[in-house]
C-alpha cells in the first residue's frame, strides 16, 4: 500500500441514452468540469460525456499539473485567478484529496530585458488580482536555496517574479473528482465511445454519432484537446488551431526537499517536485505542428542540459519516464471558449499548454454559458469570433513556458 | 583485489562480480528483501553508487573504491539533494556512432542477428546489458541512446535496422512474504551458484534452474496442473519456508517446506518495452523478446508492484470503485509507475483485469526511459543556446561594460556611467555598437518588386542613395519587425538594396524573405550579412566633426547613405536617427570593427567621446517615441494600433499583410500605443522605479498599461510609452493616471518634436583641416587557408574571404572557370552561395545581379585529422563524409559549422559571433578527451 493509492472516488458507469440535454465530446478535465459545474451549479444532469479512450487519458493526464494566474494580459489574469481560486476550494467542495499544494512559482530572469518583463508581469498581475511580486536575487535564494544563482556562470539569476499562489495538484485526481461529482448527480460518462460524427438538423447541431449509436442533444460541446480540428470540421468549422507536441519528463522518486516551482523563459524550462517525490520538468512546445505522441531524445537532452545550469543538484538524479501530449495551440496563445456560430455547437479549445490550470474556471464558465444562454463576462473576450473581429488576446505571459 | 565500501563497511569482491554478487557474498541484501533476478528487471537490488541512487546493483560491475549506500533499504526513498552542494553541472561526454544495424542484446538470437548482418557486409553495433551497456531508449531518427560501462553516453544512428534481442524477464512472485530476503529467480540461482555463493537449503518452485549442479536443490515443486500452487513465504526478514498447496484444491492442506533460499521459476515475460516504444521505426524483434507473454494466474494476495507498494487488495479497491481500464488501474494505484516501469507488476495487472473484467487488456504504453540514465548523462551532447558576440565584445569589456543578453546577442548594458552615457549623446558625441542589427543585401531583376511586396512602405520612391524606415508585417497585418531600407547609390545592373532588421529578428527574417521570394517567384539574390558587417553608430551634435577628424568629409545628408572611408576603413554610412541626435551608422566588415572603434575614440578624444550602452539608448529613443519591437509591440500590433499608419501605403499594390490591414481597418479601433508625459513620478534615490507594467486609468476605468519607461530620470517629468484603450465612445483619453499619478497623452516625441537635431544641416568646413587625422587604409588580404596548419592549442581566427550570392547556374559556371588564384579554397554553402578565400575583385559571368562581397563573418581553425575525429565523434551528431577532400555543414557542439576535410587535417568554420563559444567548447571537449575523462 502506498499513501497515493486512490481510495475515495467512486466511478459509476451507465449505458448511453438515446438523448441528452447536453452532450460533451471529450472526458478530459474541461469536458468533465463542464459536466460537473452543469450539475452542481445549474442542476443540469441529463448530460452525456463521450470519450474515445479513458477519462483523463489525453492532455489532462499528460501535463505538468501547474496552477497559476500570472499571465500577461488583464483578461487572462482575471480568468486564471478564478481558476486558482476554484482549485483552492475544490478539495473541500468535492471532499476528495486532490494533492493540491500551494508552493509558489519563481520565474527567473537572467538579463535586463527579462528583469523588465518580470517586473512588468508583477505589476500587471497585481492590478488584476493575481498576487505577484518582483524579488531580487537574495529573496530568490531564500525561496529556493537549491538554485545555482550564477546559472553555471553563464545564466546568472538577476531576479524573479514570485507568484505565491502557484500550486500543483494531482492531474488524474482532479479529473476523477470532477467525473465522480458529475456522475453521482446523474451525468453519464462513456469511455471507449468515440464520437464519429455530428447530427445536423439544418444549420443546427442536434446530436452526435458515436460508436454506440446516434445520440440526440440540445447542445453539443466540443471539449476535445489536440484533435479538436476534426470535431470542428464535422460542424463545418475551420479553427485557427495548430496541434503541436508538448513533452515532459520525471525523475525517480526522492525525498521531499524542493519546495517551489521554478521557471526560466530564457533557459526555456521549468521544474517542480511532485508530491510523490519526482522532479518534474517541462519546456516549450515542439515548434513543428504534429499529432505524434512519440517522445524525442533531444527534448530530454536539451532540458537536462538547461536544468543543470540552475539546478546542479539534479546531476545524479535518474530520469524515470518521459511522455508527450498533443496541444491545441491558438495563434494568440489564449483559449477559445463559447459559441461557434453553428447553433447548438459550443467549443472550448485552444488550451495549448495551459489547459490543466484552467480546468475549474473553464468548466464553470462553459456550464454557465450553456445553462443560461448568456456569455459570462469572464470569458467574453475569449470567443472564437475574436479572430475575425481583430480582437485577439495576444498573451506573451503564456507563451514559452507553463 | 577489489575493495569497496558498503554503508561504510569495507567488503571485497572477486573478479567478475557484479556489485550485487559482491554484496550477497557477505550476506548483504541491497534493499533488505524481495526476489532477486540478477537481470535488471526488478527493483529489489537498488543501491546508491558514488552518489547515484536507483542504481541496479546487479547491472554494475564491482569496482575498486566504489562507495555504496543502501539508501533503498526497506523501500526508503533516497535524498533528493546531495550531501554537499554541487557546483554548476556539466554534461557527461557523448559519443556518436553511425552504423547500418544496431543489435540490442547479445544472447543467442542477438548474436545470430549480428552475425547475419555482418555476413552481408553491414556495419553492426551491438549492446548487451551484461557488458554494462544499457539502452535507455529507441527514438525517431532512428536513434538508439545507450550508456556504456566507461561512463560514455552513446548516440547510435543506424541507417538500416534496429534489432531488439533483449530476451525475456522472469516473472516475479506475488504472494504474501514476497518481500523477504532469500528469494531468487531460477536464472539468478544458477548465476549465484556459478559465482560460488552458498544458497543453503534451496527449494525450487515451478521451473527448476537448468544449470545447477545436481544435488544443490533440497527440493523441487512444480506448479500448475498435477503440481502445486504457491501460497506464501514464511519468515521473519528472511525466508524460512515456502508454503504450498496442491494445485486446484483450495481445501487442500498447506504444506510448509523449510528452506534458506526459495528458487522461483514462474515463467517468462518478454522484454519488449524497447520494441513497443519504437513501433513505427525500423525495428525487428527476435528471440524470446518476440514471444507472447506468459500470463501468471491472477494473484490472490500480496504485493503486486514493489516499486509503488501496491497490493492485490489495492487493485481490488479501485476496481470495485469503477477503475476498470488498464491505464486507470495504473494511475489510481500507481502500479507500474516506479523504477522497474511495470517489469514486475505488468503481467499480474493483466491477469487481474482479465479475471475481474473478462477482457484481456493490452500492456500500458511503453515509454522511454527503458534504463534510467542520470540528468548529466542525458544531457550528454547538448549545449545551451549560444549568445552571439559582437566583434567589439572585448572592446566593451576593456571599457568596463557590463554585458547583457538582448535579442540573442551580448550587448553592453552600461559602462557604469549611465547618466553620462546619456548626456554624451545629447550634448557631445558618443559611439554605440549596433553590430547586432540584422543586415541583408538584396539584388536581382525583381529586387524592387519583391521588396514592394515585403514591406508596406513604398519602395519605388526610395531613390538611389536614399534610405527609409520600414515596417515588416505578417499575413495577419501584425508587426513582425522594423528596420531601414537603403537603395544602393551605384546601380550597376538593376537594383540593389540593403535592409536592416532588429537584433533578435535577423535569422527568422532571412527565412521569411526567402520563403516569400520563392512564393512570389521573384528573381532575387539575398545575402544575409548580419555577421559579415559590424555597425557603429556615431551620434551626438558633434558626430560630423568627429567623423571629419577621422577623415570622412563627404558625409550623407539625412535620409541618405553613401560609401565613405572612415579612419581608413571602408564603410557604408547611413544617416537616420534612433537617438534623436545627429547620427551616422557606420556599417563595415566585421574584421575591421576593432580598428575602426579605437580610431573613432582616438579621433573624438578632444570632444570627450565615449560609448553609450543599451540602457542609455533605450532612454534616448523613448524620448523620441521610437518603439522597440517585442517590448512595445505585441502579437496583435497593427500599424494603426501602433500609430504607424504613416509607414503603410495601401495604394501601392499588394504586400504581405495588406489584406489584413484593409480588413482590420474596418473594425473600430480599440487601443493605441501612445506617448505619455508623467509629471513628477515618485522618486527613489534620484530615480523613480520603472513604471513598466503599471496600469493606466482613465478616471476609474482601466485604460491600459505602460510598456516602456526607463525609470531613471532624476526628478522632473518622465516620458513613457503605453497601450491606451479607447473609451466607450471611441475616444482616446488625454488626461489619465499612471499608478495613480497624473499623466498626459502627448502627440509626437517629447524631445525635439520637430526633429531638427537629427536632421541638422552639417557643414564640413566646421572642422579645421589641421584637425583631420590621417589613418592608414585597412585593406583586405584573403586568408591563405590552404597553407594553414593545425596549432596547439587550437585557436579560432578571422577568415578573410569573399561571399558570392548568385543563381545556381551562374555559380556552377563560376566554379568551373574560377577567376581567383589556384590556391583559393571554395565552399558551396548553399545552391546559390559560395564562399571563396579570394578578394572580391571579380564579377560573375552571366549574372550581373550577383552579389560579390568581402566576407569576414567566419572564424576558422585547422585541426589535425586525429584530433578532429576525436572531437567530432563527440560533438557532431550527423554522419560525416568519408571521402577526402570533402565539404560538409551542420551543427557541431551546438553551433553551426562548416567542415572541410583534407587528408591529414580538418578545417572548421563557424560564424565569428560564435567563435569564442566554439573555441571554449572545443578546448573543453579536447581537454576531457585528452584527460581520459570517463
Amino acid at each position: 500500500m502506498n499513501e497515493f493509492t486512490e481510495r475515495q472516488m467512486q466511478l459509476t458507469w451507465r449505458a448511453p441514452k438515446k438523448s441528452y440535454d447536453v452532450v460533451i465530446v471529450g472526458a478530459g478535465g474541461h469536458g468533465l468540469a463542464t459536466a460537473y459545474y452543469l450539475a452542481t451549479r445549474h442542476g443540469i444532469t441529463n448530460v452525456g460525456v463521450f470519450e474515445r479512450g479513458y477519462i483523463g487519458g489525453g492532455n489532462s493526464g499528460r501535463n505538468t499539473t501547474i496552477i497559476r494566474a500570472n499571465y500577461g494580459i488583464p483578461a487572462a489574469v482575471r480568468f486564471y485567478q478564478r481558476s486558482v481560486d476554484l482549485y483552492r476550494g475544490l478539495e473541500q467542495e468535492t471532499d476528495r484529496w486532490l494533492m493540491h499544494q500551494q508552493k509558489g512559482i519563481l520565474w527567473m530572469a537572467h538579463s535586463e530585458a527579462a528583469v523588465r518583463a518580470e517586473r512588468m508581469r508583477a505589476k500587471l498581475n497585481t492590478e488584476f488580482g493575481a498576487e505577484t511580486e518582483f524579488v531580487g536575487p537574495r529573496q530568490v535564494e531564500e525561496l529556493c536555496p537549491q538554485l545555482d544563482m550564477s546559472g553555471g556562470g553563464r545564466w546568472p539569476v538577476l531576479g524573479a517574479s514570485y507568484h505565491p499562489q502557484g500550486a500543483t495538484a494531482r492531474h488524474d485526481r482532479v479529473v476523477w473528482a470532477l467525473a465522480e461529482g458529475a456522475m453521482e448527480r446523474g451525468a453519464h460518462v462513456h469511455q471507449n465511445t468515440p464520437v464519429e460524427g455530428l447530427i445536423l438538423d439544418g444549420e443546427r447541431v442536434a446530436g452526435v454519432r458515436t460508436a454506440a449509436g446516434d445520440v440526440a442533444a440540445r447542445a453539443v460541446v466540443s471539449a476535445v484537446g489536440g484533435h479538436v480540428s476534426r470535431i470542428a470540421a464535422m460542424a463545418g468549422l475551420r479553427l485557427p488551431i495548430r496541434t503541436h507536441r508538448l513533452q515532459a519528463f520525471v525523475t525517480n522518486h526522492y525525498r521531499q526537499q524542493f519546495g517551489p516551482i521554478v521557471a526560466s523563459s530564457e533557459l526555456f524550462f521549468y521544474a517542480s517536485q511532485t508530491a510523490r517525490g519526482e522532479m518534474l520538468l517541462g519546456a516549450e512546445i515542439d515548434p513543428q505542428p504534429s499529432f505524434s505522441y512519440r517522445s524525442s531524445h533531444d527534448f530530454v537532452q536539451d532540458v537536462c542540459r538547461r536544468a543543470l545550469c540552475l539546478l546542479p543538484f539534479m546531476s545524479n538524479l535518474r530520469v524515470l519516464r518521459q511522455w508527450t501530449g498533443v496541444c491545441d495551440m491558438s495563434p494568440d496563445y489564449s483559449p477559445i471558449m463559447g459559441r461557434t456560430g453553428v447553433p447548438g455547437f459550443f467549443i472550448t479549445t485552444g488550451w495549448g499548454t495551459w489547459g490543466f490550470k484552467a480546468i475549474p474556471a473553464g468548466g464553470e464558465q462553459m456550464a454557465e454559458l450553456i445553462a443560461t444562454g448568456e456569455i459570462p463576462e469572464l470569458i467574453a473576450p475569449f470567443g472564437l469570433d475574436r479572430f475575425a473581429r481583430d480582437r485577439t488576446m495576444a498573451d506573451r505571459g503564456s507563451a514559452g513556458t507553463h | 583485489m577489489t575493495t569497496l565500501l558498503v554503508d561504510g563497511q569495507r567488503i571485497e569482491a572477486r573478479g567478475g562480480d557484479s556489485l550485487l554478487v559482491a554484496m550477497l557474498r557477505v550476506g548483504l541484501h541491497p534493499t533488505g528483501g524481495g526476489c532477486l533476478c540478477l537481470a535488471g528487471d526488478c527493483p529489489n537490488c537498488l543501491v546508491t553508487v558514488d552518489g547515484v541512487a536507483y542504481t541496479r546493483s546487479c547491472q554494475v560491475p564491482a569496482r575498486d573504491g566504489m562507495i555504496v549506500r543502501r539508501d533503498h533499504l526497506g523501500g526508503e526513498e533516497p535524498a533528493l539533494l546531495p550531501d554537499e552542494a554541487m557546483s554548476a553541472g556539466s554534461a557527461a561526454p557523448a559519443h556518436h556512432v553511425h552504423c547500418d544495424t544496431v543489435v540490442i542484446g547479445q544472447g543467442a538470437s542477438g548474436r545470430e542477428a549480428a552475425r547475419e548482418a555482418r555476413e552481408v557486409g553491414f556495419d553492426v553495433a551491438t549492446f548487451d546489458a551484461r557488458d554494462g551497456q544499457h539502452v535507455t531508449g529507441v527514438y525517431p531518427g532512428p536513434l538508439v541512446v545507450a550508456a556504456d560501462d566507461g561512463g560514455r553516453v552513446l548516440h547510435v544512428h543506424p541507417r538500416r535496422e534496429i534489432v531488439v534481442a533483449t530476451g525475456a524477464a522472469e516473472i516475479q512472485p506475488v504472494v504474501p512474504g514476497s518481500d523477504l530476503e532469500g528469494l531468487v529467480t531460477a536464472r539468478a540461482a544458477a548465476k549465484l551458484v556459478g559465482a560460488g555463493i552458498d544458497l543453503g537449503r534451496a527449494v525450487a518452485v515451478g521451473e527448476p534452474p537448468g544449470e545447477l549442479p545436481s544435488g544443490s536443490l533440497a527440493g523441487h515443486f512444480p506448479l500448475g496442473q498435477g503440481g502445486w500452487e504457491l501460497v506464501r513465504f514464511d519468515g521473519d526478514g528472511r525466508v524460512e519456508a515456502v508454503v504450498l498447496r496442491r494445485h486446484g484444491d483450495d481445501g487442500a492442506a498447506e504444506e510448509r517446506i523449510q528452506c534458506d533460499t526459495a528458487v522461483l521459476g514462474l515463467g517468462r515475460n518478454p522484454r519488449n518495452a524497447l520494441a513497443r516504444m519504437a513501433s513505427d521505426l525500423p525495428v525487428r524483434v527476435v528471440g524470446s523478446a518476440a514471444t507472447e507473454p506468459e500470463l501468471p494466474s491472477c494473484p490472490r494476495e500480496g504485493t503486486v508492484c514493489p516499486c509503488s507498494g501496491v497490493t492485490v487488495a489495492d487493485l481490488d479497491g479501485v476496481w470495485e470503485r469503477g477503475f476498470h481500464e488498464m491505464e486507470l488501474l495504473k494511475r489510481a494505484t500507481l502500479a507500474g509507475t516506479g523504477t522497474c516501469q511495470g517489469g514486475v507488476c505488468l503481467p499480474y495487472l493483466r491477469s487481474f483485469l482479465l479475471e475481474r473484467g473478462g477482457r484481456l487488456q493490452p500492456a500500458f504504453t511503453a515509454r522511454p526511459l527503458n534504463r534510467q540514465l542520470t540528468v548529466r548523462e542525458l544531457a550528454a551532447g547538448a549545449h545551451t543556446a549560444v549568445t552571439a558576440r559582437s566583434p567589439l565584445h572585448d572592446e566593451h569589456l576593456r571599457l568596463g561594460a557590463r554585458m547583457d543578453r538582448a535579442g540573442g546577442w551580448w550587448r553592453p548594458w552600461t559602462y557604469g556611467r549611465q547618466d553620462d552615457e546619456y548626456r554624451s549623446v545629447r550634448e557631445r558625441v558618443s559611439l554605440g555598437d549596433v553590430s547586432s542589427l540584422g543586415k541583408m543585401a538584396i539584388s536581382g531583376p525583381d529586387a524592387e518588386a519583391f521588396l514592394e511586396r515585403i514591406v508596406p512602405t513604398r519602395v519605388a520612391t526610395i531613390r538611389p542613395g536614399r534610405c527609409r524606415y520600414v515596417l515588416m508585417l505578417d499575413e495577419r497585418g501584425y508587426l513582425l519587425d522594423d528596420g531601414m531600407l537603403c537603395r544602393e547609390a551605384e546601380q550597376v545592373a538593376g537594383d540593389r538594396f540593403f535592409l536592416t532588421s532588429t537584433s533578435g529578428g535577423s535569422g527568422f527574417f532571412e527565412l521569411w524573405m526567402r520563403d516569400w521570394a520563392e512564393a512570389f517567384g521573384c528573381d532575387v539574390r539575398i545575402l544575409n550579412q548580419t555577421a559579415s558587417l559590424a555597425a557603429i553608430n556615431v551620434t551626438g551634435p558633434l558626430a560630423a566633426r568627429l567623423l571629419a577628424r577621422a577623415g570622412a568629409l563627404e558625409l550623407p545628408a539625412f535620409g541618405r547613405h553613401r560609401r565613405v572611408r572612415v579612419a581608413g576603413v571602408d564603410c557604408r554610412v547611413v544617416r537616420l536617427s534612433f537617438t534623436g541626435e545627429l547620427s551616422y551608422e557606420l556599417h563595415h566588415p566585421a574584421a575591421d570593427a576593432r580598428k575602426l572603434w579605437r580610431r573613432l575614440l582616438e579621433a573624438g578624444a578632444a570632444f570627450g567621446v565615449q560609448p553609450h550602452g543599451l540602457e542609455a539608448l533605450l532612454r534616448l529613443r523613448l524620448e523620441k517615441g521610437h518603439i522597440v519591437i517585442g517590448q512595445d509591440t505585441d502579437y496583435d500590433s497593427t500599424p494603426r494600433r501602433l500609430a504607424h499608419e504613416w509607414a503603410v501605403d495601401l495604394n501601392k499594390g499588394d504586400f504581405v499583410g495588406r489584406q489584413a490591414v484593409l480588413r482590420t481597418n474596418k473594425q473600430p479601433l480599440d487601443k493605441r500605443l501612445v506617448a505619455l508625459r508623467v509629471d513628477n513620478p515618485p522618486a527613489g534615490d534620484g530615480a523613480h522605479p520603472s513604471a513598466e507594467g503599471a496600469a493606466i486609468h482613465d478616471g476609474d476605468r482601466y485604460a491600459g498599461y505602460v510598456t516602456s519607461d526607463t525609470g531613471t530620470t532624476a526628478g522632473g517629468d518622465a516620458t513613457m510609452l503605453g497601450w491606451l484603450y479607447l473609451d466607450a465612445e471611441g475616444r482616446l483619453p488625454r488626461e489619465v493616471t499612471v499608478d495613480g499619478h497624473p499623466a498626459r497623452r502627448v502627440d509626437g516625441p517629447t524631445y525635439d518634436p520637430e526633429g531638427e537635431r537629427a536632421r541638422a544641416a552639417v557643414d564640413r568646413r566646421d572642422e579645421a583641416p589641421e584637425n583631420v587625422r590621417e589613418f592608414p587604409v585597412v585593406r583586405l588580404e584573403a586568408t591563405d587557408l590552404a597553407a594553414g596548419i593545425p596549432a596547439e592549442p587550437p585557436r579560432l581566427r578571422w577568415l578573410e574571404a569573399t561571399r558570392v550570392s548568385t543563381t545556381p547556374e551562374a555559380l556552377a559556371a563560376l566554379v568551373k572557370r574560377p577567376p581567383w588564384s589556384a590556391g583559393a579554397l571554395t565552399f558551396r554553402t548553399a545552391p546559390d552561395e559560395l564562399l571563396v578565400t579570394a578578394t572580391p575583385d571579380f564579377g560573375v559571368a552571366g549574372d550581373p545581379h550577383a552579389i560579390v562581397e568581402r566576407e569576414t563573418a567566419f572564424s576558422y581553425v585547422w585541426l589535425d585529422e586525429a584530433t578532429a575525429e576525436r572531437f567530432l565523434d563527440r560533438e557532431c551528431e550527423w554522419p560525416r563524409p568519408g571521402a577526402r577532400p570533402a565539404f560538409a555543414q551542420g551543427e557541431v557542439a551546438g553551433i553551426p559549422a562548416r567542415l572541410w576535410f583534407e587528408a591529414g587535417k580538418t578545417l572548421i568554420l563557424t560564424p565569428a559571433p560564435f567563435a569564442a563559444a566554439f573555441e571554449r567548447r572545443l578546448t573543453a571537449s579536447l581537454a576531457e578527451i585528452d584527460g581520459g575523462a570517463t
